[in-house]
């Protein structure tokens, strides 16, 4: 898990948009996964990167599986997809990583209806449901109070270990991130500029304070 | 200094408004006091209502409603896929100000226009109606769907877009979901508009109660007239309630304020 720290306006959501292929750079080389992102994102690439916005980007008025299913879509051809006909192994895999997620129970009521709670859990399910390699979220947890919050990082740990997948989170809630596995970065005026563990964070914070 | 010619915008536009109404004669007494009597007159002659003839009427009542529903999908039809290639987000802008200028162009062109274009080309009858009905149709929901898609929420589109989605799949997994509330909101709009509007087209000849209203209105037959008009507003009445029901079911249903 690898965790961005900053203030706001430092550089951290473009940060994430420019690593997904939302927005292009202006200067320097990026490399994902071997490959250098010089024009844009390839679509193979794309496919390996999953995403979620500080508001989740969930489709409020389909249900909990159709925004999951949503996450296949690049491997799902022809024109079942249009008229809601996924493969059978990809709905059982969305139910399968709804029931991980402790949604299972709600596959079929609409987002809308959904608590807070509950929709960065089907946000997490869509991301997951795309098999990606990496994982780009943006302060997606800080709507939530700090347990919910960290019950949802557990999990993301949890599966994170499990799957191999390497995450980079962009946070500011400090109490959070010292409890995580993994690195910190620090980010000030769009530059990186120091990096430790969750335990180093405070020297690391003092640090930036002093700098 | 602001608030200063705020001030005089005010009292210009108020200026305005009553020029504009004396130059029509709204101040003129006797103008007034002949408009009241010949209100009176009016209502007279038109009362009480005559249904003698409703057989006739009903049924020129129910092809408006006809005109309006037919017309009113079938315009929907074509106004869909027009709106999506005028939407910003997902065409170039070629396409999408191609699309706008022929919705522009239908708009342009009130209803009963279309209508007499209609009855020169295929003929009397309800068949002209239906169709200029749906054309003034594509040229409101195209507007409206197409600045209701471009409204969709930059955010939902990235994430979709993220995973790897197509264009077609944005229209069919982001951009119709997220506006289904609207959609069949300005639906249900156009159609109760559709109806008032589909009444009059008979003065044309393009079929629904309109010629009834013109024929009595020429043999100065106010009574008939007068029944015509309760039913009109009766079918409105009926279609208002039965448009209130769909968006209570569907949209508050969504948790949309209606």
């Amino acid at each position: 898990m690898n965790i961005v720290m900053g203030a706001s306006g430092s550089g951290k959501t473009t940060l994430l948009k420019v690593l997904g292929g939302f927005l292009p750079h202006q200067q320097g080389k990026i490399f994902i996964f071997g490959h250098e992102m010089a024009h844009g994102i390839s679509a193979q690439l794309r496919a390996r990167i999953g995403y979620i916005p500080q508001q989740l980007g969930l489709v409020r008025n389909l249900t909990v599986l159709e925004n999951v299913l949503i996450g296949a879509l690049s491997r799902c051809k022809g024109v079942g997809p249009y008229f809601g006909i996924f493969p059978k192994a990809e709905v059982e895999l969305a139910k399968s990583l709804l029931e991980q997620l402790g949604i299972g129970h709600k596959s079929e009521a609409k987002v809308i209806r959904l608590s807070g709670g509950e929709r960065q859990r089907v946000a997490i399910a869509r991301t997951l449901m795309q098999k990606p390699s990496l994982v780009l979220a943006d302060e997606f947890v800080s709507d939530l109070d700090l347990n919910t919050a960290a019950e949802i990082l557990n999990l993301i740990r949890q599966i994170g270990q499990r799957d191999r997948v390497t995450f980079l989170m962009n946070m500011h809630e400090l109490q959070l991130v010292k409890d995580l596995d993994g690195s910190i970065f620090i980010m000030k005026d769009g530059k990186i500029t120091s990096q430790c563990s969750g335990r180093e964070l405070d020297r690391c914070a003092f640090e930036e304070m002093i700098r | 200094m602001k608030k200063n010619i705020s001030g005089v915008i005010y009292f210009l536009i108020a200026l305005l408004f009553v020029f504009t109404l004396a130059r029509f004669g709204f101040f003129r007494m006797d103008q007034f006091m002949r408009g009241l009597a010949n209100l009176f007159q009016f209502s007279r002659d038109a009362f009480p209502p005559d249904f003698g003839a409703f057989s006739t009427i009903g049924q020129a009542l129910l092809e408006t409603v006809e005109m309006a529903f037919a017309g009113t999908l079938l315009g929907f039809l074509i106004s869909f896929p027009l709106a999506i290639l005028g939407s910003r987000i997902l065409f170039p802008s070629v396409v999408v100000a191609a699309a706008r200028v022929i919705a522009g162009f239908l708009r342009t062109i009130p209803p009963l226009l279309w209508a007499v274009v209609f009855v020169i080309i295929v003929g009397l009858g309800p068949q002209a109606g239906t169709l200029s009905i749906a054309l003034y149709t594509v040229g409101y929901l195209t507007k409206l769907y197409s600045e209701l898609f471009e409204g969709t929420d930059p955010e939902v589109l990235e994430a979709v877009k993220g995973v790897g989605a197509t264009k077609h799949h944005l229209v069919r997994y982001v951009v119709i979901p997220e506006g289904a509330n609207a959609i069949l909101s300005q639906l249900l709009f156009m159609f109760e508009y559709n109806i008032r509007a589909s009444s009059i087209l008979g003065f044309v000849g393009a079929g629904g109660i309109g010629f009834q209203i013109y024929v009595y209105l020429q043999t100065m037959e106010y009574q008939k007239l007068s029944a015509v008009l309760i039913l009109i507003l009766g079918i409105v009445l009926i279609m208002d309630y039965f448009g209130g029901f769909l968006r209570r079911r569907y949209l508050l249903a969504a948790g949309v304020t209606v």
